[in-house]
Protein backbone atom coordinates (compact mmCIF):
# COMPACT_ATOMS: atom_id res chain seq x y z
CA UNK A 1 0.00 0.00 0.00
CA UNK A 2 2.79 2.11 1.36
CA UNK A 3 5.10 1.31 -1.45
CA UNK A 4 2.06 2.05 -4.63
CA UNK A 5 1.73 5.36 -3.15
CA UNK A 6 5.43 6.11 -2.89
CA UNK A 7 4.99 5.28 -7.04
CA UNK A 8 2.51 7.54 -7.13
CA UNK A 9 4.06 10.08 -5.60
CA UNK A 10 7.28 10.07 -7.73
CA UNK A 11 5.30 9.37 -10.70
CA UNK A 12 3.50 12.90 -10.04
CA UNK A 13 6.72 14.40 -9.25
CA UNK A 14 8.18 13.37 -11.95
CA UNK A 15 5.29 14.82 -14.12
CA UNK A 16 5.69 18.30 -12.14
CA UNK A 17 9.51 18.63 -13.13
CA UNK A 18 8.44 18.04 -16.42
CA UNK A 19 5.96 20.49 -16.46
CA UNK A 20 8.61 23.01 -15.11
CA UNK A 21 10.67 21.76 -17.64
CA UNK A 22 8.48 22.52 -20.20
CA UNK A 23 6.38 25.31 -18.72
CA UNK A 24 8.38 28.01 -20.79
CA UNK A 25 7.26 26.67 -24.22
CA UNK A 26 3.56 25.03 -23.02
CA UNK A 27 2.18 28.76 -24.07
CA UNK A 28 3.69 29.21 -26.88
CA UNK A 29 1.18 26.92 -29.37
CA UNK A 30 -1.76 28.91 -27.50
CA UNK A 31 -0.27 32.64 -27.81
CA UNK A 32 1.60 32.10 -31.26
CA UNK A 33 -1.35 32.26 -34.07
CA UNK A 34 -2.98 34.95 -32.39
CA UNK A 35 0.76 36.94 -31.72
CA UNK A 36 2.16 35.96 -35.12
CA UNK A 37 -0.91 37.72 -36.91
CA UNK A 38 -1.40 40.14 -34.58
CA UNK A 39 2.21 41.48 -34.64
CA UNK A 40 2.48 41.21 -38.69
CA UNK A 41 -0.58 42.87 -39.71
CA UNK A 42 -1.20 45.13 -36.96
CA UNK A 43 1.77 46.47 -35.04
CA UNK A 44 4.43 46.01 -37.68
CA UNK A 45 2.29 48.43 -40.03
CA UNK A 46 2.03 50.75 -37.16
CA UNK A 47 5.57 50.59 -36.67
CA UNK A 48 6.05 51.05 -40.42
CA UNK A 49 3.90 53.88 -40.79
CA UNK A 50 6.64 56.10 -38.21
CA UNK A 51 9.27 54.48 -40.20
CA UNK A 52 7.83 55.94 -43.50
CA UNK A 53 6.29 59.20 -42.10
CA UNK A 54 10.95 59.94 -42.24
CA UNK A 55 10.55 58.86 -46.01
CA UNK A 56 9.78 60.82 -49.07
CA UNK A 57 7.64 58.37 -50.68
CA UNK A 58 4.95 58.28 -53.45
CA UNK A 59 4.28 54.80 -51.88
CA UNK A 60 4.77 53.14 -55.22
CA UNK A 61 8.44 53.39 -56.60
CA UNK A 62 11.41 51.46 -55.67
CA UNK A 63 13.11 54.82 -54.56
CA UNK A 64 12.55 56.70 -51.52
CA UNK A 65 14.48 59.01 -49.73
CA UNK A 66 15.16 59.48 -46.08
CA UNK A 67 14.51 63.27 -45.34
CA UNK A 68 14.42 63.11 -41.52
CA UNK A 69 11.70 65.85 -40.03
CA UNK A 70 10.75 67.57 -43.42
CA UNK A 71 7.63 65.65 -43.90
CA UNK A 72 6.87 66.83 -40.50
CA UNK A 73 7.65 70.31 -41.22
CA UNK A 74 5.92 70.13 -44.36
CA UNK A 75 2.68 69.25 -42.71
CA UNK A 76 2.82 71.92 -39.64
CA UNK A 77 3.88 74.49 -41.90
CA UNK A 78 2.70 74.38 -45.45
CA UNK A 79 -0.22 72.22 -45.17
CA UNK A 80 -3.32 74.56 -44.53
CA UNK A 81 -5.75 71.86 -44.98
CA UNK A 82 -3.42 69.84 -41.92
CA UNK A 83 -4.90 72.45 -40.12
CA UNK A 84 -8.48 72.15 -40.89
CA UNK A 85 -8.21 68.49 -40.65
CA UNK A 86 -6.84 68.61 -37.04
CA UNK A 87 -9.68 71.57 -36.14
CA UNK A 88 -12.29 69.20 -37.44
CA UNK A 89 -10.84 66.39 -35.54
CA UNK A 90 -10.90 68.36 -32.29
CA UNK A 91 -14.59 69.96 -32.62
CA UNK A 92 -15.87 66.09 -33.54
CA UNK A 93 -14.33 64.79 -30.40
CA UNK A 94 -15.35 68.04 -28.53
CA UNK A 95 -19.16 67.94 -30.11
CA UNK A 96 -19.45 63.87 -29.49
CA UNK A 97 -18.32 64.39 -25.77
CA UNK A 98 -21.46 67.16 -25.82
CA UNK A 99 -23.98 65.86 -27.64
CA UNK A 100 -24.31 61.81 -28.37
CA UNK A 101 -23.14 61.23 -24.39
CA UNK A 102 -25.57 63.55 -23.21
CA UNK A 103 -28.47 62.04 -25.80
CA UNK A 104 -27.87 58.72 -24.81
CA UNK A 105 -27.01 59.44 -20.85
CA UNK A 106 -30.82 60.83 -21.02
CA UNK A 107 -32.15 58.12 -23.13
CA UNK A 108 -30.64 55.58 -20.71
CA UNK A 109 -32.28 57.41 -17.74
CA UNK A 110 -35.38 57.07 -19.14
CA UNK A 111 -35.94 53.82 -20.37
CA UNK A 112 -33.92 52.95 -17.14
CA UNK A 113 -37.83 53.62 -15.75
CA UNK A 114 -39.96 50.41 -16.19
CA UNK A 115 -41.80 52.29 -18.99
CA UNK A 116 -44.38 50.24 -21.20
CA UNK A 117 -42.67 48.86 -24.46
CA UNK A 118 -39.01 50.01 -23.03
CA UNK A 119 -37.33 47.35 -24.74
CA UNK A 120 -38.76 48.14 -28.51
CA UNK A 121 -37.49 51.56 -27.23
CA UNK A 122 -34.20 50.70 -26.60
CA UNK A 123 -33.54 48.48 -29.71
CA UNK A 124 -35.09 50.94 -32.04
CA UNK A 125 -32.15 53.96 -30.45
CA UNK A 126 -29.15 50.94 -30.83
CA UNK A 127 -30.51 50.12 -34.45
CA UNK A 128 -28.44 52.79 -36.24
CA UNK A 129 -25.15 51.35 -34.56
CA UNK A 130 -25.63 47.79 -36.06
CA UNK A 131 -25.30 49.10 -39.54
CA UNK A 132 -22.57 50.02 -42.07
CA UNK A 133 -21.06 53.49 -41.82
CA UNK A 134 -21.52 53.65 -45.00
CA UNK A 135 -24.52 53.05 -45.59
CA UNK A 136 -25.64 55.23 -42.74
CA UNK A 137 -23.90 57.52 -44.70
CA UNK A 138 -25.63 57.21 -47.47
CA UNK A 139 -28.89 57.48 -46.09
CA UNK A 140 -28.56 61.08 -44.60
CA UNK A 141 -26.28 62.21 -48.12
CA UNK A 142 -30.41 61.50 -49.79
CA UNK A 143 -31.90 62.91 -46.63
CA UNK A 144 -29.90 65.75 -47.34
CA UNK A 145 -30.18 66.02 -50.90
CA UNK A 146 -31.03 69.98 -51.65
CA UNK A 147 -34.22 69.33 -53.79
CA UNK A 148 -35.74 66.19 -53.45
CA UNK A 149 -34.63 65.00 -49.66
CA UNK A 150 -36.61 65.09 -46.73
CA UNK A 151 -35.13 67.73 -44.51
CA UNK A 152 -35.38 70.52 -46.96
CA UNK A 153 -38.86 68.99 -48.50
CA UNK A 154 -40.25 69.27 -44.60
CA UNK A 155 -38.61 72.77 -44.05
CA UNK A 156 -40.37 73.89 -47.23
CA UNK A 157 -43.91 71.96 -46.54
CA UNK A 158 -43.73 73.95 -43.03
CA UNK A 159 -43.47 76.99 -44.73
CA UNK A 160 -39.67 77.62 -43.48
CA UNK A 161 -38.11 78.62 -46.73
CA UNK A 162 -35.33 80.69 -45.13
CA UNK A 163 -34.19 77.50 -43.60
CA UNK A 164 -32.96 75.48 -46.58
CA UNK A 165 -29.70 74.93 -46.97
CA UNK A 166 -27.34 73.16 -49.44
CA UNK A 167 -26.65 70.63 -46.24
CA UNK A 168 -23.51 68.71 -47.42
CA UNK A 169 -23.08 71.70 -49.84
CA UNK A 170 -21.91 74.62 -47.95
CA UNK A 171 -18.58 74.22 -46.43
CA UNK A 172 -19.42 76.42 -43.64
CA UNK A 173 -22.35 73.93 -42.27
CA UNK A 174 -21.47 70.56 -43.63
CA UNK A 175 -19.11 69.39 -41.09
CA UNK A 176 -22.13 69.89 -38.91
CA UNK A 177 -24.33 68.44 -40.85
CA UNK A 178 -22.86 65.03 -40.83
CA UNK A 179 -22.57 65.18 -37.42
CA UNK A 180 -26.08 64.76 -37.13
CA UNK A 181 -25.93 62.01 -38.93
CA UNK A 182 -23.27 60.81 -36.24
CA UNK A 183 -25.51 61.78 -33.10
CA UNK A 184 -28.18 59.54 -35.06
CA UNK A 185 -25.64 56.68 -35.25
CA UNK A 186 -23.74 56.68 -32.08
CA UNK A 187 -26.09 57.84 -29.42
CA UNK A 188 -27.54 54.02 -28.91
CA UNK A 189 -24.04 53.06 -28.13
CA UNK A 190 -23.62 55.29 -25.35
CA UNK A 191 -27.43 54.61 -24.15
CA UNK A 192 -26.16 51.01 -23.29
CA UNK A 193 -23.14 51.69 -21.78
CA UNK A 194 -24.98 54.15 -19.27
CA UNK A 195 -27.95 51.63 -18.54
CA UNK A 196 -25.29 48.80 -18.00
CA UNK A 197 -23.89 51.29 -15.77
CA UNK A 198 -27.26 52.29 -13.86
CA UNK A 199 -28.41 48.92 -13.27
CA UNK A 200 -25.06 48.73 -11.13
CA UNK A 201 -26.92 51.51 -8.90
CA UNK A 202 -28.06 49.41 -5.78
CA UNK A 203 -31.40 50.02 -5.25
CA UNK A 204 -30.72 49.83 -1.35
CA UNK A 205 -28.36 52.56 -1.59
CA UNK A 206 -31.58 54.92 -3.05
CA UNK A 207 -33.61 54.22 -0.59
CA UNK A 208 -31.23 54.48 1.85
CA UNK A 209 -30.78 58.34 0.38
CA UNK A 210 -34.89 58.25 0.19
CA UNK A 211 -35.24 57.33 3.74
CA UNK A 212 -32.19 60.12 5.04
CA UNK A 213 -34.63 62.88 3.26
CA UNK A 214 -33.34 63.37 0.12
CA UNK A 215 -35.14 64.56 -2.86
CA UNK A 216 -35.37 63.24 -5.98
CA UNK A 217 -32.94 65.67 -7.46
CA UNK A 218 -30.09 65.09 -4.74
CA UNK A 219 -30.86 61.27 -4.99
CA UNK A 220 -30.09 62.00 -9.21
CA UNK A 221 -26.78 63.79 -8.23
CA UNK A 222 -25.32 62.36 -5.23
CA UNK A 223 -26.50 58.34 -5.90
CA UNK A 224 -26.88 57.76 -9.20
CA UNK A 225 -24.47 60.02 -10.91
CA UNK A 226 -21.60 59.10 -8.43
CA UNK A 227 -22.70 55.56 -9.28
CA UNK A 228 -21.61 55.93 -12.62
CA UNK A 229 -18.30 57.56 -12.48
CA UNK A 230 -16.69 54.45 -13.54
CA UNK A 231 -18.85 54.09 -16.29
CA UNK A 232 -18.21 57.71 -17.44
CA UNK A 233 -14.61 57.40 -17.86
CA UNK A 234 -15.82 54.80 -20.20
CA UNK A 235 -18.09 56.31 -21.93
CA UNK A 236 -15.65 59.17 -22.47
CA UNK A 237 -12.65 57.47 -23.82
CA UNK A 238 -14.71 55.36 -26.07
CA UNK A 239 -16.40 58.56 -27.70
CA UNK A 240 -12.74 60.44 -27.97
CA UNK A 241 -11.36 57.18 -29.90
CA UNK A 242 -14.85 56.72 -31.70
CA UNK A 243 -14.28 60.02 -32.75
CA UNK A 244 -10.76 60.18 -34.11
CA UNK A 245 -11.50 57.05 -35.92
CA UNK A 246 -14.22 58.67 -38.16
CA UNK A 247 -13.87 57.99 -41.89
CA UNK A 248 -16.72 56.08 -43.73
CA UNK A 249 -19.10 58.78 -42.88
CA UNK A 250 -16.97 61.53 -44.19
CA UNK A 251 -16.13 59.54 -46.99
CA UNK A 252 -19.64 58.80 -47.72
CA UNK A 253 -21.19 61.65 -47.36
CA UNK A 254 -18.54 64.43 -48.66
CA UNK A 255 -15.19 63.04 -49.07
CA UNK A 256 -13.64 65.55 -47.49
CA UNK A 257 -15.51 68.88 -49.15
CA UNK A 258 -16.70 71.19 -50.36
CA UNK A 259 -13.25 72.63 -50.04
CA UNK A 260 -11.59 70.10 -48.28
CA UNK A 261 -14.13 71.93 -45.23
CA UNK A 262 -14.51 68.73 -43.67
CA UNK A 263 -11.06 67.01 -43.70
CA UNK A 264 -10.61 65.22 -40.38
CA UNK A 265 -6.97 63.58 -39.47
CA UNK A 266 -7.90 60.13 -40.16
CA UNK A 267 -9.27 60.55 -43.75
CA UNK A 268 -6.28 63.33 -44.90
CA UNK A 269 -4.16 60.84 -44.02
CA UNK A 270 -5.30 58.03 -46.29
CA UNK A 271 -6.07 61.27 -48.70
CA UNK A 272 -2.35 61.80 -48.47
CA UNK A 273 -0.85 58.65 -49.24
CA UNK A 274 -3.44 56.92 -51.34
CA UNK A 275 -5.05 60.24 -53.53
CA UNK A 276 -2.10 62.19 -53.80
CA UNK A 277 0.37 59.47 -53.54
CA UNK A 278 2.65 61.35 -50.69
CA UNK A 279 3.16 58.36 -48.16
CA UNK A 280 5.66 60.76 -46.38
CA UNK A 281 3.49 63.17 -45.63
CA UNK A 282 0.70 60.55 -45.28
CA UNK A 283 2.04 59.25 -42.72
CA UNK A 284 3.18 62.25 -40.69
CA UNK A 285 -0.31 62.96 -40.13
CA UNK A 286 -1.06 59.18 -39.42
CA UNK A 287 1.39 59.76 -36.44
CA UNK A 288 -0.18 62.79 -35.31
CA UNK A 289 -3.07 60.92 -35.21
CA UNK A 290 -1.58 58.06 -33.24
CA UNK A 291 -0.08 60.76 -30.86
CA UNK A 292 -3.44 62.36 -29.95
CA UNK A 293 -4.64 58.96 -29.40
CA UNK A 294 -2.12 57.57 -27.13
CA UNK A 295 -2.16 60.84 -25.13
CA UNK A 296 -5.59 59.56 -24.25
CA UNK A 297 -5.18 55.96 -24.07
CA UNK A 298 -2.49 54.98 -22.03
CA UNK A 299 -3.63 56.72 -18.45
CA UNK A 300 -6.31 54.83 -19.96
CA UNK A 301 -4.90 51.51 -19.77
CA UNK A 302 -3.18 52.05 -16.88
CA UNK A 303 -6.32 53.00 -14.67
CA UNK A 304 -8.22 49.83 -16.65
CA UNK A 305 -5.57 47.49 -15.57
CA UNK A 306 -5.00 49.19 -11.67
CA UNK A 307 -8.76 48.49 -11.39
CA UNK A 308 -8.67 45.15 -12.67
CA UNK A 309 -5.78 44.14 -10.39
CA UNK A 310 -8.30 45.55 -7.49
CA UNK B 1 -49.24 49.21 -4.91
CA UNK B 2 -45.79 51.02 -6.46
CA UNK B 3 -46.65 49.37 -9.83
CA UNK B 4 -50.34 51.21 -10.03
CA UNK B 5 -48.63 54.79 -8.27
CA UNK B 6 -46.36 54.45 -11.25
CA UNK B 7 -48.58 53.44 -13.80
CA UNK B 8 -50.97 56.75 -12.93
CA UNK B 9 -47.54 59.01 -12.30
CA UNK B 10 -47.95 61.94 -15.14
CA UNK B 11 -44.18 62.42 -14.71
CA UNK B 12 -43.61 59.05 -16.43
CA UNK B 13 -46.92 59.41 -18.78
CA UNK B 14 -45.17 62.30 -20.29
CA UNK B 15 -42.01 60.92 -20.10
CA UNK B 16 -43.09 57.73 -22.57
CA UNK B 17 -44.83 60.64 -25.19
CA UNK B 18 -41.42 62.22 -25.11
CA UNK B 19 -39.50 58.84 -25.63
CA UNK B 20 -42.14 57.77 -28.38
CA UNK B 21 -41.52 60.79 -30.20
CA UNK B 22 -37.81 60.67 -30.37
CA UNK B 23 -38.23 56.87 -31.16
CA UNK B 24 -40.92 58.17 -34.29
CA UNK B 25 -37.47 60.59 -35.21
CA UNK B 26 -34.88 57.72 -34.69
CA UNK B 27 -36.71 55.51 -36.98
CA UNK B 28 -37.60 57.69 -39.39
CA UNK B 29 -34.54 57.74 -42.00
CA UNK B 30 -34.99 53.91 -42.19
CA UNK B 31 -39.07 54.75 -43.26
CA UNK B 32 -37.81 57.41 -45.85
CA UNK B 33 -35.32 55.09 -47.36
CA UNK B 34 -37.78 52.42 -47.47
CA UNK B 35 -40.49 54.42 -49.04
CA UNK B 36 -38.31 55.83 -51.54
CA UNK B 37 -36.83 52.41 -52.44
CA UNK B 38 -39.83 51.08 -53.45
CA UNK B 39 -41.22 54.38 -55.79
CA UNK B 40 -41.13 54.83 -59.30
CA UNK B 41 -39.16 57.62 -60.67
CA UNK B 42 -42.21 60.02 -61.91
CA UNK B 43 -43.58 58.76 -58.09
CA UNK B 44 -40.76 59.95 -56.40
CA UNK B 45 -40.88 63.02 -58.31
CA UNK B 46 -44.77 63.44 -57.95
CA UNK B 47 -45.13 62.81 -54.02
CA UNK B 48 -41.43 63.54 -52.85
CA UNK B 49 -40.49 62.03 -49.58
CA UNK B 50 -43.05 61.86 -47.79
CA UNK B 51 -45.61 60.34 -49.92
CA UNK B 52 -46.47 56.77 -50.15
CA UNK B 53 -45.61 55.13 -53.06
CA UNK B 54 -48.42 54.51 -55.90
CA UNK B 55 -47.42 51.11 -57.23
CA UNK B 56 -44.78 49.21 -55.34
CA UNK B 57 -41.61 49.15 -57.91
CA UNK B 58 -39.94 46.49 -57.23
CA UNK B 59 -38.22 46.41 -60.57
CA UNK B 60 -36.03 48.97 -58.05
CA UNK B 61 -34.55 46.24 -56.33
CA UNK B 62 -33.24 43.96 -59.33
CA UNK B 63 -32.05 47.08 -61.31
CA UNK B 64 -29.42 47.92 -58.22
CA UNK B 65 -28.95 44.83 -57.37
CA UNK B 66 -27.03 43.99 -60.68
CA UNK B 67 -25.81 47.38 -61.26
CA UNK B 68 -24.37 47.35 -57.47
CA UNK B 69 -23.71 43.78 -58.47
CA UNK B 70 -24.30 42.29 -55.39
CA UNK B 71 -24.52 38.55 -56.21
CA UNK B 72 -20.06 39.17 -56.13
CA UNK B 73 -20.56 41.62 -53.60
CA UNK B 74 -22.55 39.51 -51.46
CA UNK B 75 -21.02 36.69 -51.73
CA UNK B 76 -17.81 37.65 -50.72
CA UNK B 77 -18.86 39.84 -47.63
CA UNK B 78 -20.87 36.06 -46.77
CA UNK B 79 -17.16 34.44 -47.14
CA UNK B 80 -15.28 36.73 -45.59
CA UNK B 81 -17.11 37.30 -42.13
CA UNK B 82 -17.78 33.63 -41.79
CA UNK B 83 -14.35 32.67 -42.29
CA UNK B 84 -12.99 35.55 -40.26
CA UNK B 85 -15.50 35.36 -37.13
CA UNK B 86 -14.57 31.54 -36.46
CA UNK B 87 -10.64 31.83 -37.25
CA UNK B 88 -10.36 35.19 -35.04
CA UNK B 89 -12.67 33.69 -32.21
CA UNK B 90 -10.62 31.05 -32.47
CA UNK B 91 -7.04 32.22 -32.40
CA UNK B 92 -8.08 34.59 -29.73
CA UNK B 93 -9.45 31.90 -27.29
CA UNK B 94 -6.38 30.10 -27.41
CA UNK B 95 -4.27 33.68 -26.16
CA UNK B 96 -6.80 34.27 -23.55
CA UNK B 97 -6.78 30.80 -22.44
CA UNK B 98 -3.14 31.21 -22.19
CA UNK B 99 -3.42 34.32 -20.84
CA UNK B 100 -5.59 33.30 -18.08
CA UNK B 101 -4.99 29.98 -17.18
CA UNK B 102 -0.74 29.53 -17.81
CA UNK B 103 1.98 31.41 -16.03
CA UNK B 104 4.79 33.13 -17.97
CA UNK B 105 7.27 35.77 -17.89
CA UNK B 106 5.81 39.02 -19.74
CA UNK B 107 2.16 37.83 -19.25
CA UNK B 108 0.79 41.62 -18.40
CA UNK B 109 2.87 43.42 -20.59
CA UNK B 110 1.54 40.96 -23.57
CA UNK B 111 -1.79 41.59 -22.38
CA UNK B 112 -1.44 45.33 -22.58
CA UNK B 113 0.30 45.21 -26.25
CA UNK B 114 -3.14 43.20 -26.85
CA UNK B 115 -5.30 45.83 -25.60
CA UNK B 116 -3.51 48.61 -26.83
CA UNK B 117 -4.84 47.87 -30.35
CA UNK B 118 -8.18 47.50 -29.37
CA UNK B 119 -8.18 51.48 -29.07
CA UNK B 120 -5.62 52.49 -32.78
CA UNK B 121 -7.63 53.37 -35.32
CA UNK B 122 -6.85 51.79 -38.16
CA UNK B 123 -5.76 54.58 -40.71
CA UNK B 124 -2.82 54.73 -38.55
CA UNK B 125 -1.29 51.54 -40.13
CA UNK B 126 -3.62 51.63 -43.80
CA UNK B 127 -0.67 52.82 -45.73
CA UNK B 128 2.19 50.19 -44.63
CA UNK B 129 -0.79 47.91 -44.59
CA UNK B 130 -1.48 47.72 -47.99
CA UNK B 131 2.00 48.24 -48.79
CA UNK B 132 2.86 44.90 -47.21
CA UNK B 133 -0.45 43.14 -48.53
CA UNK B 134 0.53 44.37 -52.02
CA UNK B 135 4.26 42.90 -51.08
CA UNK B 136 2.93 39.51 -50.50
CA UNK B 137 0.79 39.54 -53.22
CA UNK B 138 -2.34 39.04 -51.74
CA UNK B 139 -4.49 42.23 -52.77
CA UNK B 140 -8.14 41.73 -54.18
CA UNK B 141 -7.78 38.35 -52.57
CA UNK B 142 -9.82 36.45 -49.50
CA UNK B 143 -6.13 35.61 -47.68
CA UNK B 144 -5.30 39.51 -47.78
CA UNK B 145 -7.99 40.75 -46.07
CA UNK B 146 -8.59 38.13 -43.57
CA UNK B 147 -5.37 38.67 -42.24
CA UNK B 148 -5.59 42.08 -41.52
CA UNK B 149 -8.71 41.76 -40.12
CA UNK B 150 -8.00 38.84 -37.92
CA UNK B 151 -5.15 40.72 -36.58
CA UNK B 152 -7.60 44.17 -36.00
CA UNK B 153 -10.44 42.03 -34.28
CA UNK B 154 -8.05 39.90 -32.15
CA UNK B 155 -7.00 42.82 -29.54
CA UNK B 156 -10.71 43.22 -28.52
CA UNK B 157 -12.29 39.38 -28.61
CA UNK B 158 -8.59 38.78 -25.91
CA UNK B 159 -9.88 41.11 -24.16
CA UNK B 160 -13.50 40.52 -23.56
CA UNK B 161 -12.60 36.29 -23.77
CA UNK B 162 -10.22 37.16 -20.96
CA UNK B 163 -12.42 38.72 -18.90
CA UNK B 164 -14.57 36.24 -18.79
CA UNK B 165 -12.04 32.72 -18.42
CA UNK B 166 -10.93 34.73 -15.07
CA UNK B 167 -14.50 34.54 -14.34
CA UNK B 168 -14.61 30.80 -14.71
CA UNK B 169 -13.42 28.48 -11.59
CA UNK B 170 -9.81 27.26 -11.80
CA UNK B 171 -10.94 24.33 -8.99
CA UNK B 172 -12.37 22.62 -12.25
CA UNK B 173 -9.07 23.04 -14.56
CA UNK B 174 -6.92 22.56 -11.80
CA UNK B 175 -8.70 19.32 -11.33
CA UNK B 176 -8.84 18.09 -14.55
CA UNK B 177 -4.63 19.00 -14.77
CA UNK B 178 -3.69 16.97 -11.97
CA UNK B 179 -5.69 13.67 -13.57
CA UNK B 180 -3.41 14.31 -16.19
CA UNK B 181 -5.57 16.14 -18.85
CA UNK B 182 -3.45 18.13 -21.17
CA UNK B 183 -3.89 22.18 -21.85
CA UNK B 184 -5.54 21.39 -24.94
CA UNK B 185 -8.13 19.49 -23.65
CA UNK B 186 -9.21 21.40 -20.69
CA UNK B 187 -9.76 24.30 -23.44
CA UNK B 188 -11.71 22.53 -25.47
CA UNK B 189 -13.30 20.15 -22.95
CA UNK B 190 -14.17 22.80 -20.01
CA UNK B 191 -13.47 26.54 -21.01
CA UNK B 192 -14.88 26.47 -24.52
CA UNK B 193 -18.43 24.78 -23.69
CA UNK B 194 -18.66 27.11 -20.30
CA UNK B 195 -17.67 30.42 -22.36
CA UNK B 196 -20.35 29.48 -25.07
CA UNK B 197 -22.50 32.64 -24.26
CA UNK B 198 -19.40 35.08 -24.73
CA UNK B 199 -18.27 33.14 -27.93
CA UNK B 200 -21.81 33.71 -28.90
CA UNK B 201 -22.00 37.35 -28.49
CA UNK B 202 -18.96 38.11 -29.94
CA UNK B 203 -19.87 36.07 -32.58
CA UNK B 204 -22.52 38.04 -33.51
CA UNK B 205 -20.74 41.53 -32.65
CA UNK B 206 -17.82 40.47 -34.86
CA UNK B 207 -19.79 39.00 -37.42
CA UNK B 208 -21.58 42.82 -38.21
CA UNK B 209 -18.55 44.79 -37.77
CA UNK B 210 -16.67 42.99 -40.40
CA UNK B 211 -19.83 42.92 -42.55
CA UNK B 212 -19.82 46.34 -41.99
CA UNK B 213 -16.09 46.95 -42.40
CA UNK B 214 -14.71 50.00 -44.64
CA UNK B 215 -11.66 51.52 -44.58
CA UNK B 216 -9.33 48.02 -44.89
CA UNK B 217 -11.53 46.58 -47.58
CA UNK B 218 -11.32 50.00 -49.50
CA UNK B 219 -6.99 49.83 -50.00
CA UNK B 220 -7.28 46.21 -49.80
CA UNK B 221 -9.57 45.05 -52.76
CA UNK B 222 -9.38 47.30 -55.03
CA UNK B 223 -10.67 45.26 -58.02
CA UNK B 224 -14.51 45.60 -58.61
CA UNK B 225 -14.88 40.98 -57.94
CA UNK B 226 -13.45 41.19 -55.12
CA UNK B 227 -15.42 44.02 -53.36
CA UNK B 228 -17.58 43.54 -50.21
CA UNK B 229 -21.06 45.38 -49.70
CA UNK B 230 -19.78 48.69 -47.99
CA UNK B 231 -17.52 49.24 -50.42
CA UNK B 232 -20.09 48.47 -53.61
CA UNK B 233 -22.51 50.83 -51.70
CA UNK B 234 -20.09 53.63 -51.81
CA UNK B 235 -19.12 53.07 -55.46
CA UNK B 236 -22.97 53.18 -56.69
CA UNK B 237 -23.62 56.38 -54.56
CA UNK B 238 -20.53 57.51 -56.84
CA UNK B 239 -21.53 56.29 -59.95
CA UNK B 240 -25.59 56.06 -59.91
CA UNK B 241 -26.74 58.46 -56.97
CA UNK B 242 -28.95 60.40 -59.55
CA UNK B 243 -30.81 57.22 -59.42
CA UNK B 244 -32.61 57.52 -56.24
CA UNK B 245 -35.02 55.04 -56.15
CA UNK B 246 -32.58 52.15 -56.80
CA UNK B 247 -29.90 54.10 -55.00
CA UNK B 248 -32.36 53.54 -51.92
CA UNK B 249 -33.42 49.74 -52.80
CA UNK B 250 -29.32 49.36 -52.34
CA UNK B 251 -29.64 50.57 -49.49
CA UNK B 252 -32.25 48.78 -48.23
CA UNK B 253 -30.50 45.34 -49.46
CA UNK B 254 -27.40 45.98 -48.15
CA UNK B 255 -28.34 47.09 -44.76
CA UNK B 256 -30.90 44.20 -44.53
CA UNK B 257 -28.98 41.26 -43.13
CA UNK B 258 -27.33 43.22 -40.12
CA UNK B 259 -31.05 44.09 -38.88
CA UNK B 260 -32.21 40.64 -39.15
CA UNK B 261 -29.42 39.46 -37.58
CA UNK B 262 -29.84 42.28 -35.12
CA UNK B 263 -33.53 41.00 -34.82
CA UNK B 264 -32.94 37.67 -34.07
CA UNK B 265 -29.96 38.18 -31.51
CA UNK B 266 -30.66 41.45 -30.18
CA UNK B 267 -29.58 40.42 -26.40
CA UNK B 268 -26.15 39.49 -27.64
CA UNK B 269 -25.65 42.66 -28.78
CA UNK B 270 -25.58 44.49 -25.63
CA UNK B 271 -24.23 42.22 -23.53
CA UNK B 272 -21.29 42.21 -26.27
CA UNK B 273 -20.60 45.58 -26.10
CA UNK B 274 -21.44 45.69 -22.64
CA UNK B 275 -18.61 43.51 -21.37
CA UNK B 276 -16.25 44.73 -23.91
CA UNK B 277 -16.42 48.51 -22.54
CA UNK B 278 -17.07 47.91 -18.60
CA UNK B 279 -15.16 44.60 -17.46
CA UNK B 280 -11.51 45.28 -17.29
Amino acid sequence: MQQSLDTINTKSRQRNNEHIGLRRFIPMPFLLPALVIYAVFALYPMVNALELSFYDWDGVSVERNFVGVQNYIQIFTQDPVFWTAVKNSLIWVFLSLLVPTMVGMLLALALNQRIFGRTSLRAIFYLPAIIASIAVATIWGWMYNPILGVINASLKSLGMNSAIQDWLGDPKIALYSIFVAYVWQSSGVAMVLFLAGLQGVPEELKEAARVDGANNWQIFWHVIIACLRETFIVVIVLTIINSLKVFDLIVGMTSGGPGQSTQVLALWSYTQSFGLHDFGNGMAIAMVLLAITLIIVIPYLIWTSREGSK
Amino acid sequence: MIARLRKADPVIVGLWIALVLVAIIWAAPFVFITLTAFKTRPDLIRTGSFGLPTTLAWENFTTAWDRANLSTTALNSAIIAFTKVPLGLFVSSLAAYALTRMRFRWQKALFLLFALGTMIPVQVALGPLFRLVLNLGLLNNYIGILLPYIAFGVPYQIFILRGFFQNIPRELDEAALMDGASHLDVYRRIILPLATPALAALFILDFVSTWNEFPMALVILQRQEAWTIPLSLQAFQGQFGNNYTEMNAAIVMAILPVIIVYMLFQRYFVSGLVAGAVKG
